[in-house]
């Protein structure tokens, strides 16, 4: 037990990171089952065909280049502005 | 003073009963919360206009459905799992 009040216990700071980030993980592939499933699955059969696999690493991949596009962009179109206030993008 | 020890694995008896009555109850929750969300995604996915019955397609196309979504989200995980290993961050 020590007697720092506000000192974080480090094990403790680490444990929560994992879980953050295990839970960002989670929340994207979520996300892009949701958003590849409507994009790339017409009707259901009964087995799943190479096509629409392809289709699904192709969503995922343009999925994030697109979230990668967007932020150079945005991060871009505030330099440019010459923003004074901190970066929205942390 | 030798009610206390009475008192103490009492006590610990009853918080691990809880312990297991609320793991079921959460396993409950999470069954039915993806039965939900299984009947939402494939009701949109087959069923088009609703008729007087359930038919023959529409039952297939549900059975497909949960099976292929399952699929789609290992796919959509392995791939991911992938990229970020890779650092594609």
């Amino acid at each position: 037990m020590d007697g720092q009040g506000g000192a974080a216990d480090p094990q403790l700071q680490q444990f929560i990171e994992v879980e953050s980030q295990k839970q960002r993980f989670q929340q994207l592939v979520h996300q892009m089952t949701e958003v590849c499933w409507e994009k790339c699955m017409d009707k259901p059969g009964p087995k799943m065909d190479s096509r629409t696999e392809t289709c699904l690493g192709n969503c995922v991949e343009r999925f994030i280049d697109t979230s990668q596009f967007i932020l150079n962009r945005l991060e871009q179109t505030q330099r440019s502005r010459g923003s004074s206030s901190e970066s929205m993008m942390d | 003073m030798d009610s206390f020890d009475n008192f103490h694995s009492s006590e610990k008896a009853e918080a691990s009963e809880l312990q297991r009555m609320i793991a079921v109850e959460q396993q409950k929750a999470q069954f039915q919360a993806q039965v939900h969300s299984f009947t939402d995604i494939c009701w949109d996915k087959c069923v088009e206009s609703p008729g007087s019955k359930l038919d023959h397609r529409t039952e297939t196309c549900l059975v497909s459905c949960v099976e292929r979504f399952i699929d789609t989200t290992l796919t959509i995980t392995n791939r991911f799992t992938q990229m970020v290993q890779k650092g594609a961050h």
